[in-house]
C-alpha cells in the first residue's frame, strides 16, 4: 500500500538537522518504509535517517514529496501531513540566536593598569581557571592501520556491522544505567547517529565501492557527514558534527580495539586545554582533576562538549580566534570566563589580580559554607528544613556533608532500571538501611517506585502508551504488580528500624489509592511483627502532591496520610496542561503564574489546617529566585540537589518571613507571571541590612595601587553577599574618582558611588599594610579607605544620614586616630558606625 | 563675624558634609558665628532663611555644582571656593573673607 503527500519546504533556512530529526521522529513511529524526495534534484532519502534527509539539500521553497509503503502507510502519511502542515513551519521559531563573538573586552581597572594582553571569547561556563596551555589536536588513525586496499570486502563489511551492533547495545546499556541528565542526552544523540540507516550504509558502500578498509570507510563517513552538516551553515549542526566524530571514533575502537592508541590525555599539572573543536568523548577522556579551563575556537552554547563542561564546572570560552595555541603551548594563561577573555603574558601585577580574584571567590564560598552548620531560619526567626534529593543510597553521605537537614526525596527508580529482573527485597533493604544510617538520625523520605510507560522495565509487561505522563504509572500500577510493590514495602519497613524512614507514594490522585497502600503497609508490618522483625511502628506515610486532584483533596487525604511533598514539575505540567519538553510550550509552564501560586498556597494552608507537614521537592526548590515565594508559602521543608544547599541556607538567613508572606499574598492577586517576577525583584522580603558589619572590614590588606585598594574594598561587598556585580560597583566608584580624588588628606580616602548594583547600601573599610598614591588633596599616600555605596532609591533614608555624619566625623583628627589604631575588624566596624547627628559638630566619643 | 555658608559636591554623599564640618569647626576656632547649609543627596538641610542671609556679613559658597536657589545670595558679599579647598585648608577660605 503506497501513500504520498506533496509540499514545498516552508523553512527559510532549509531542511537542516533540527527539522530533519523532527521528521525522522514522526516517521520512526510507523512500521512502513517512509521516503522523502527533493523534487528539485530528484534525490530520495530514507525519512527515518536524519543524515539522509539533511543530505537531500532541501532549500526554502523546494518542491518535496513524502511517500510511505507498508501496512500502516496511510496512517504514516496522515501523521506526516499533519506534521508538515502545522508543526514543520514553526520548528525553527525557537532556535537560539547565533552568538555574536565578543570583539572587545572592557577590562577591570587593575588589569587596565597592568596592560594585560587578552584574547576575547564567548563565555559559556562561568568561572576563572589558571593553568598551562595544553593544545589538543584532532582525532587521527595511526599509520599502522591501512585506510585502503581491503582484501575480503564482505568480511570487512561484516566486521563493521558487528561492531556497529555492539556499539548500539553499548549505548542502550549505558543509557539504562545512567541517571545523569547531561550524559543521557549525549548518549541519546550518539545512539541516534549510530542507528541512522544512512550511517551504516555509507560505510558499507565505501568498503564495497572504493575498496576502503573499515578505518578508511569510517574516516570517509566522518568527513562526508561533518562536511554535509557544516555546509548547512547552521551553528547547531556544526555542533552535532562533533557527535558524529565521537561515534566514528567509538566505532573505530569497536573494530580495532587495542590497535588504536588510548584516547586518554595525560595532563601533568593544572591545564587549560585549547582546541579548534573538542568532541564530548575527547572531553570525557581528559583528567578533570587537573583541567582548569577550556578554550575552543568553535563549539556553541549547546554542544554536548559545552554541556559536559558546564556540569563539571570547568570555566569555558568558545569562539576564541587567534589565540595561537601552538606558540603558547606550555605557557601559563588564565581563562577568565567571568570577563570573557583568555589572559596571556601573566606579569606579576596580573597574577596579583587573579590572587585577589581567588580570594574574593573563596571568601564568598567560605561565608556560604558557614551556614551549613546552622539551622536554616529567616532573619526574623522562621525555621525551614533544607533537605536533599538523591537518586541512590550512595549520595546520602555527601548530602549530609553539604548541610542537608534530611533527604526530602529518595528516588528508588535507579534500583529498578537497567537490569533484567527486579531487585530482591534483601537488596533493597540493604540500600534503604544504608541511606537511613548514613543520614545519621535525619529523616529520609523514600518515594516508592515511580515507573510507567515512559521508563519501560523488561520484567514489567507495561504496554507502550501514546501519552505515558497521563497514563499507567506509579501508584496506579501497584495493584497489578502487587508482589513487586509488597517487596519494596517490606524492605522499607525493615529499614525503618535503623533510622527515621518515611514512605512517600507518587502520583496520588484519589483517596482510594492511599487507602490501598496503607492497607498493604499495615499488612506487611503485621507479617513482619509476627516474624519477630523489628521496625518503626510509627513510620510516617505520605504522598507526593503532583496531580491537581490531589492538590484539592488535601483535607480528605490527611485522614490517611502523615505528610505531603509537592512535586512542582508534574503538578505544573498537569495544572497548566503543558508538556514541558515541548519546545513551543515550555515557556507556558511558568511556576510564577499567579494561578499556580494560588494552588500552592491552597495546598500548604490545607495541609497546615489539618496539622500535616508539607515540603516541596520539585525543581522549583532548586532555584534561588523562587526562594522568597517558597518561604512565604510557609512550607516546612524544601528539598533540592545537594550542591546547592549551602547557598540556599545562606539565602534563607537573608530573607524576612513576614516580607515573604506579604510577597506571596500580593503574588496571588497579581494578573500575570510578569507581575509576579516584578514583585520578586523587590527588596521588601529581604532583611534590612546594617550599613556595615565585621565582614566588611579588612585590616592589613596587601594592595600596591589605588586600583587594587578599590577592588579590595568592593570585593568585601561581594564576599559578604551584598553585590553580585562587583565590576559594576567598581566602575561606578572609578567614575566618581574621575571628578576629583576622594583622598581627603591625613591618609584617608572616602571613595563612593550611587548604584543599584548593591542589594543594600553598604560601607566597607580597608586598612592598607602600606600607603598607596591616591592623588589625595594633601598629596599624602592613603592608608585607610572607607568605601560608601548607596542605592539610588535609598538616598534619603537613615543610611544616608549615617554616612553624612560619618563624613563629618572623619574631619576630626582624634576620631581618625582611633580608627587607625583599631586592628580588630568587629571593633573597627562598631567604631565607624556613627550616630546619625546632622548639621552640627559633635563630640568624638564612642 | 557672622557668616552663612553653603556646601555642595557632585554626588552629595561625602564631600558636602566634610566641607560643612570643616567650615563649622574652623569658624568656632577663629571665633566666628556660622550657619552652614548642605545641598547633598538628602536635599537641602539646615536651610538658610532670608533673615539668616540678611543678618550675615558674608556668604561662603563651597560648591562644585550649580547651587539650588542661588538668588538668596544676590544681595550679599560672596566668597566662592572649591569644595576641596574647604576640606583641605579651611583657614585659607576664612583668610579670603
Amino acid at each position: 500500500m503506497v501513500s504520498a503527500y506533496r509540499f514545498s519546504c516552508p523553512l527559510p533556512s532549509g531542511m537542516h538537522a533540527r527539522p530533519a530529526s523532527a521528521i525522522e521522529h514522526v516517521a520512526r513511529s510507523f512500521a512502513a518504509e517512509v521516503s522523502l524526495t527533493n523534487d528539485r534534484t530528484g534525490h530520495t532519502a530514507n525519512a527515518k535517517s536524519v543524515l539522509g534527509i539533511v543530505g537531500l539539500d532541501i532549500r526554502h521553497g523546494d518542491p518535496c514529496s513524502v511517500e510511505a509503503f507498508g501496512p500502516d502507510a496511510a496512517q504514516a502519511i496522515e501523521s506526516l501531513t499533519l506534521f508538515i502542515d502545522h508543526t514543520l513551519p514553526h520548528v525553527d521559531d525557537l532556535a537560539p540566536a547565533p552568538q555574536t563573538p565578543l570583539t572587545d573586552v572592557s577590562l577591570p581597572p587593575v588589569l587596565r593598569r597592568a596592560n594585560a594582553t587578552v584574547v576575547p571569547g564567548t563565555p559559556v561556563v562561568p568561572g576563572i581557571g589558571i593553568g598551562r596551555v595544553f593544545a589538543i589536536g584532532g582525532l587521527s588513525v595511526p599509520d599502522s592501520i591501512p585506510l585502503s586496499g581491503v582484501r575480503g570486502v564482505e568480511v570487512e563489511v561484516g566486521r563493521v556491522e558487528v561492531a556497529l551492533e555492539r556499539l548500539l547495545v553499548g549505548y542502550d546499556l549505558r543509557l539504562d544505567a545512567n541517571d545523569r541528565r547531561v550524559e543521557t542526552d549525549l548518549l541519546r544523540a550518539h545512539r541516534s547517529v549510530a542507528r541512522d540507516p544512512e550511517f551504516g550504509e555509507a560505510i558499507a558502500r565505501a568498503i564495497r565501492e572504493q575498496g576502503l578498509t573499515a578505518a578508511g570507510a569510517i574516516a570517509d563517513a566522518e568527513a562526508r557527514f561533518s562536511e554535509m552538516l557544516a555546509a548547512t551553515g547552521s551553528a547547531l549542526l556544526r555542533e552535532r558534527a562533533l557527535d558524529i566524530r565521537d561515534v566514528c571514533r567509538a566505532l573505530l575502537r569497536e573494530v580495532y580495539g587495542e590497535e588504536l592508541p588510548p584516547d586518554d590525555v595525560l595532563l601533568t599539572g593544572d591545564a587549560i586545554c585549547v582546541a579548534e573543536t573538542l568532541t564530548p568523548g575527547q572531553f570525557l577522556a581528559l583528567d578533570r582533576q587537573r583541567l582548569r579551563g577550556l578554550v575552543l575556537a568553535h563549539g556553541g552554547t549547546t554542544s554536548h562538549t559545552v554541556i559536559l563542561a558546564r556540569s563539571g564546572g570547568i570555566p569555558t570560552l568558545v569562539g576564541v580566534a587567534g589565540l595561537g595555541a601552538a606558540a603558547l603551548d606550555g605557557q601559563e594563561v588564565v581563562v577568565d570566563a567571568d570577563l570573557g577573555a583568555v589572559v596571556t603574558n601573566l606579569t606579576s601585577d596580573i597574577r596579583r589580580y587573579y590572587d585577589m580574584e581567588r580570594r574574593r571567590l573563596d571568601r564568598r564560598r567560605g561565608r556560604v559554607q558557614r551556614f551549613i552548620e546552622r539551622p536554616a531560619a529567616t532573619a526574623d526567626g522562621r525555621p525551614i528544613e533544607v533537605a536533599a534529593n538523591v537518586g541512590s543510597a550512595d549520595d546520602v553521605a555527601q548530602a549530609v556533608a553539604s548541610g542537608a537537614d534530611g533527604i526530602g526525596l529518595f528516588r528508588t527508580e535507579m534500583l529498578f532500571l537497567a537490569r533484567p529482573d527486579a531487585p530482591s527485597e534483601e537488596e533493597q533493604f540493604q540500600q534503604y538501611r544504608r541511606a537511613v544510617v548514613d543520614a545519621g538520625g535525619r529523616p529520609v523520605i523514600v518515594r516508592t517506585l515511580d515507573i510507567g510507560g515512559d521508563k519501560p522495565l523488561p520484567y514489567l509487561a507495561l504496554p507502550k502508551e501514546d501519552n505515558p505522563f497521563l497514563g499507567y504509572r506509579a501508584v496506579r500500577i501497584y495493584p497489578e504488580y502487587e508482589g513487586l510493590f509488597r517487596a519494596q514495602v517490606r524492605a522499607l519497613v525493615r529499614a525503618s528500624a535503623f533510622g527515621r524512614l518515611q514512605l512517600m507514594i507518587p502520583m496520588v490522585a484519589r483517596l482510594d489509592e492511599v487507602t490501598w497502600v496503607r492497607r498493604v503497609v499495615a499488612e506487611e508490618q503485621s507479617n513482619l511483627a509476627a516474624a519477630g522483625v523489628a521496625f518503626d511502628r510509627r513510620m510516617p506515610v505520605g504522598a507526593m502532591v503532583e496531580v491537581p486532584s490531589a492538590a484539592l483533596t488535601i483535607e480528605q487525604l490527611s485522614q490517611a496520610l502523615d505528610f505531603f511533598s509537592i512535586g512542582t514539575n508534574d503538578l505544573l505540567q498537569y495544572f497548566a496542561a503543558v508538556d514541558r519538553s515541548h519546545p513551543r510550550l515550555a515557556a507556558l509552564a511558568d511556576p510564577l503564574e499567579p494561578s499556580f501560586i494560588r494552588l500552592l498556597q491552597r495546598i500548604v494552608s490545607d495541609a497546615h489546617a489539618n496539622r500535616r507537614w508539607v515540603g516541596l521537592c520539585g525543581e522549583m526548590a532548586g532555584h534561588t529566585r523562587y526562594l522568597p515565594l517558597l518561604i512565604g508559602l510557609g512550607l516546612d521543608e524544601i528539598s533540592l540537589a545537594a550542591p546547592d544547599i549551602p547557598l540556599m541556607r545562606a539565602l534563607v538567613a537573608d530573607l524576612s518571613a513576614a516580607g515573604c508572606a506579604a510577597l506571596v499574598e500580593r503574588a496571588t492577586h497579581a494578573s500575570t507571571s510578569r507581575d509576579v517576577a516584578q514583585l520578586l525583584n523587590g527588596r521588601d522580603h529581604w532583611r534590612a541590612l546594617p550599613l556595615t558589619e565585621p565582614d566588611l572590614v579588612e585590616v592589613d590588606a596587601d594592595c600596591r595601587t589605588k586600583e587594587e585598594a578599590i577592588k579590595a574594598a568592593v570585593d568585601l561587598l561581594y564576599a559578604a553577599g551584598r553585590t553580585d556585580r562587583p565590576r559594576e560597583v567598581e566602575e561606578a566608584v572609578w567614575q566618581r574618582e574621575a571628578t576629583y580624588s576622594t583622598g581627603f588628606g591625613h591618609g584617608f580616602a572616602i571613595p563612593h558611588c550611587k548604584t543599584d548594583a548593591v542589594g543594600a547600601s553598604s560601607m566597607s573599610i580597608v586598612k592598607l599594610r602600606e600607603g598607596v598614591d591616591w592623588k589625595a588633596i594633601d598629596g599624602q599616600p592613603v592608608r585607610t579607605l572607607v568605601l560608601l555605596v548607596i542605592r539610588e532609591a535609598e538616598q534619603t533614608t537613615t543610611h544616608m544620614k549615617v554616612l553624612a555624619a560619618l563624613a563629618r566625623r572623619l574631619m576630626h583628627g582624634e576620631f581618625r586616630a582611633q580608627v587607625e589604631r583599631e586592628q580588630d575588624p568587629a571593633a573597627r566596624s562598631a567604631r565607624l558606625k556613627p550616630r546619625p547627628t546632622v548639621g552640627r559638630p559633635f563630640r568624638v566619643a564612642i | 563675624m557672622r557668616i552663612v555658608a553653603v556646601t555642595a559636591c557632585p554626588t552629595g554623599i561625602a564631600h558636602t558634609y566634610m566641607a560643612a564640618e570643616q567650615l563649622e569647626k574652623t569658624a568656632k576656632k577663629l571665633g566666628h558665628d556660622i550657619k552652614v547649609e548642605t545641598q547633598g543627596a538628602m536635599g537641602i538641610e539646615n536651610e538658610l532663611s532670608p533673615s539668616d542671609v540678611d543678618g550675615a556679613d558674608v556668604a561662603i559658597i563651597a560648591a562644585d555644582i550649580a547651587l539650588e536657589r542661588p538668588e538668596r545670595f544676590d544681595r550679599i558679599r560672596k566668597v566662592e571656593v572649591p569644595v576641596q579647598l574647604a576640606i583641605r585648608n579651611p583657614e585659607a577660605v576664612f583668610a579670603r573673607l
